[in-house]
């Protein structure tokens, strides 16, 4: 038998494993190290003058300052908020935890600019629903949602499922000796929440600020039509501004600025990798079941309140979004002779372009799942093994994948216009342009949500099946595709469900990417919305929301045969 | 021998009647509304099923933004341009991105708005003026009045850094000696959002989020005509006007068809549709649509397109100094 200390670069194993190292450096190492090259020489030589420079400038200040201001607020807000449902939902005995969890999780899975327009429709004086039961604002009163305070609240509610993930799976890691001893000495419930649970829950409630910080700074959808109304500008609007507003010529200047959004991105990352290492206590206990603490009384009302939030979280601005796509023209009041189904037959039957970014964005959306399912099998293969040169070599692709899907989505597709603006090497054409461009980018930047669906199956399976098919002669490949393919292949395929819907609804990574022919669906609502065609948003919008809910529903049928953990709204 | 030739070259002008069915695939980038740009690209589809046309719609700027990354990249995806303003189409005519189109019609039109070297030809008449929400306590008449009490923290614009018509609007205003820079620095004051294009400030005055905008006629006619709480101002000062005019880049693919677009847009058949999306066309011939004031009685404030490209960067960094980008 041979040990994995004993891997050579020779054969299948050898050149798969390059292959892999060699495509993922290029898409997601090298753009983002040109990027930083640009930032950190003048003249030829290394030099952070360029970016004091920057730094210098007041507009990038205010907007660095703003980035901060409204991440830290929104990410404190949603870890609450995260934190709160999830000891609701995993410490307790309410009911119906399935389909809470489904909605819980439903505001992570709509476009952010679809819930942007959705809220601005449902606050606003020309809202629907409000007009209709007589509470919306007088005509020229301020937009609640225009300020500061709406840009946060948004943002805290779409990345509050990520932190009510984080500390859902911190939970389930939780050894039940600790709360059952602290029960069996008397402790009740405030005080056992108190000094057990949230002490032992810090680095995943460190891990969901981290996470709800960093999504709140890269967010664009919501920090652009949120945002730029309430004269609030914010990094990735600047950059936005910069470069669709004056060209290419600016991207020296705007690579500097989308450096600095991935640097404040990388050490706050850096940060909490740092801390999570000093606070990692050693417990005994495997993952178990839970705790459903009897609520006794308090349960109705925990319930009661748990689904009117959600319900006034999700509901009014749907109902908006779907009220406004009816609407004959922005502004009417709600009223039968105000209704039509204009909107959609002009988007489905009339706009050209409309069909087509449905179409680009699902084949690319189909294609770069397929693509991230497969390098994610074979690179998780290696990284699955216990030591040795491959492991290690492995490692580093897989940091260098996660690293593409920290730093804000925007950010990498400035890295990608200066890769690929210059024509390629050997073939002479230009990447830029072309579906191609969005479609790299998609596997560089999702790669990492791929990744650890098919970590979680790769941990379950036993090394020794792999000695065994070794010992009986079987080969690299035979063993790819005879063990460990089949074995983690439901896990690849959830992991590129979320690719697929990730990638369906994304609008950061392609509002710079995208050409004539090549738009996608978040770059097409987007430019309805920021055309003015508020109507024509809306009814697209609520196509892509049918679709990603109906999408979320068929992966259901998946969870029987994907290990825990693979679908995040499924237990 | 001589007569042969000549029969020979009748048989092939014959064969070549004047709407040759045209083929392959045609781009255009424009800064027409959606709804408008598609209703052009199906009439004139319509006319040369053979043609596969495919086009963008985003503001002027961003438009040019768009097309500069092109060039740089080194391949530019449109054969036609339908932009805001003569401005731009001026300077790209400069760095010889232009093809002339000596063909075409143009003796019905005014030659003050088009290329007397055949680059770029007008195509409608925009204007921007005043638009208001009819919830509003005031009604303004003049510029003057958008510095009022009254529309404090209510008035929007769109910014040049995104339209062309803006761009056209800022240089047309603040070279007006009654109004000037200080009458933008007034609305900075007044809490004016600036920002976004066009379509913006429509959504932001018919939602009622703001009472007051600078907005582009047609948006707000038609909106009006639809059944929107807006309605129109030509201030008393007068209006600015862009032309919208489409050119042929000389790195067009598809030459022959789009020049028979061109052909299309200048013809009468062009301009009667265009007016029958609610734009005041270039045509002296083809009549204004509903909601205008008789072509007469619209006063233009001055303007002059060599200052105002030479002053572009200035003006732009200025306002973004006064509005904060």
């Amino acid at each position: 038998m041979r040990s994995p200390s004993a891997f050579t670069f020779a054969g299948g194993e050898g050149l798969s494993l390059a292959a892999v190292a060699f495509l993922v450096t290029l898409l997601c190492g090298v753009p983002l190290a040109l990027l930083f090259a640009i930032g950190l020489t003048s003249e030829g030589g290394l030099s952070l003058g360029p970016l004091a420079d920057t730094l210098a400038s007041r507009s990038v200040q205010r907007a660095l300052w703003n980035s901060l201001e409204s991440s830290f607020l929104s990410a404190c807000l949603a870890t609450v908020l995260g934190t709160v449902l999830a000891l609701a939902l995993g410490l307790t005995n309410v009911r119906a935890k399935a389909p809470l969890v489904f909605l819980i999780l439903l505001p992570m899975m709509i476009p952010p600019h679809v819930t942007a327009i959705a809220w601005s429709q449902a606050l606003g004086p020309a809202s629907p629903v409000l007009q209709a039961v007589g509470l919306a604002p007088a005509a020229g009163a301020p937009h609640p949602v225009y300020s500061l305070a709406g840009l946060v609240a948004l943002l805290s509610f779409q990345h509050m499922p990520i932190v009510f993930l984080v500390v859902r799976a911190g939970l389930r890691a939780f050894p039940r000796e600790l709360s059952d001893a602290a029960r069996v000495s008397g402790a009740r419930a405030p005080r056992l929440l108190w000094r057990i649970t949230l002490p032992l829950l810090a680095p995943s409630l460190l891990a969901g600020f981290v996470l709800a910080f960093v999504s709140a700074l890269g967010n664009f959808g919501i920090n652009a039509l949120i945002g730029i109304p309430a004269r609030y500008t914010t990094l990735p609007v600047l950059i936005w501004r910069r470069l669709a507003g004056y060209g290419p010529s600016v991207i020296g200047d705007v690579a500097l600025i989308s450096m600095l959004l991935g640097i404040v991105t990388l050490g706050l990352v850096a940060i909490q990798v740092l801390l999570q290492r000093r606070m990692r206590n050693a417990l005994v206990g495997l993952p178990q079941q839970p705790l459903a603490v009897d609520l006794g009384r308090a349960r109705l009302p925990v319930e009661a309140s748990v689904w009117l939030m959600l319900a006034a979280a999700l509901l009014l601005p749907a109902l908006s979004l779907f009220a406004t796509s009816l609407m004959r023209t922005y502004g009417l009041p709600l009223a039968a002779s105000s209704l039509t189904l204009e909107n959609y037959a002009e988007i489905l039957f009339r706009q050209a372009v409309t069909l087509r970014a449905f179409a680009n964005s699902t084949v690319a959306a189909a294609l770069a799942a397929l693509l991230i399912a497969g390098l994610s099998i074979l690179l998780g293969y290696f990284l699955a093994m216990r030591r040795g040169i491959a492991r290690r070599l492995a490692g580093l692709v897989a940091a260098q994948a996660d690293v593409a899907y920290a730093v804000p989505g925007l950010v990498m597709s400035i890295a990608f216009i200066l890769m690929f603006l210059r024509p390629l090497p050997v073939l002479g054409v230009s990447l830029y342009g072309t579906m191609a461009i969005i479609l790299l980018a998609y596997v560089a930047v999702f790669l990492a949500i791929g990744l650890n669906s098919v970590m979680a199956a790769y941990m379950q399976v036993d090394a020794s099946l792999d000695d065994a098919a070794r010992v009986s002669g079987a080969g690299f490949f035979r063993r790819l595709v005879r063990i460990h393919a089949p074995l983690v292949a439901p896990a690849a395929a959830s992991g590129a469900i979320l690719v697929f819907l990730t990638s369906y609804n994304e609008v950061t990574v392609s509002a710079l990417l995208w050409s004539s022919g090549n738009e996608t669906i978040g770059t097409t609502i987007f430019n309805y919305e920021d055309g003015g065609y508020t109507t024509l948003a809306a009814a697209m919008s609520s196509i892509t929301v049918v679709a990603t809910v109906l999408v979320m529903l068929a992966v259901n049928g998946l969870a029987r045969h994907v290990p825990a953990g693979a679908i995040p709204w499924k237990d | 021998m001589k007569t042969k030739l000549l029969a020979a070259l009748m048989t092939v002008s014959l064969a070549t009647p004047a709407f040759a069915d045209l083929s392959g695939k045609l781009v255009l980038y424009t800064s027409q509304p959606n709804a408008d740009a598609q209703q052009t690209v199906d009439a004139f589809k319509a006319k040369h099923p053979g043609l596969e046309i495919e086009w963008v719609r985003d503001g002027t700027s961003k438009v040019m933004a768009k097309l500069q990354a092109e060039f740089a990249a080194g391949d530019p995806q449109p054969d036609l341009l339908l932009i805001a303003d003569t401005v731009t189409m001026e300077s790209l005519k400069k760095e010889g991105r232009l093809l002339a189109h000596e063909g075409a019609d143009v003796s019905a039109y005014d030659p003050a708005i088009m290329d007397k070297d055949r680059t770029y030809f007008s195509t409608k008449l925009i204007t921007t003026g005043i638009v208001y929400n009819t919830g509003a306590s005031m009604v303004p008449a003049s510029y003057k009045d958008l510095l009022k009490p009254e529309a404090k923290d209510s008035f929007a614009m769109p910014s040049p850094l995104t339209s062309g018509a803006a761009t056209i609007h800022m240089v047309s205003v603040t070279s007006n000696p009654d109004l000037g820079w200080a009458f933008y620095e007034g609305l900075a004051e007044q809490g004016a959002l600036a920002q976004g294009g066009n379509g913006g400030v429509y959504k932001a005055v018919a939602g009622g989020e703001k009472l007051y905008g600078f907005l582009v006629d047609f948006m707000a006619i038609r909106g009006a005509a639809e059944g929107a709480p807006v309605a129109f101002v030509f201030p008393e000062e007068g209006v600015s006007a862009v032309t919208e005019p489409v050119a042929i880049l000389k790195t067009a693919k598809n030459v022959e068809a789009a020049k028979a677009f061109v052909d299309f847009l200048i013809s009468e058949e062009g301009q009667a549709l265009a007016a029958s999306q609610g734009y005041l066309p270039a045509h002296p011939g083809v009549p204004a649509p509903k909601g205008f004031p008789a072509r007469d009685k619209i006063k233009l404030l001055n303007f002059d397109p060599a200052a105002a490209l030479e002053g572009d960067a200035a003006n732009k960094m200025k306002f973004e100094e006064i509005f904060g980008g």
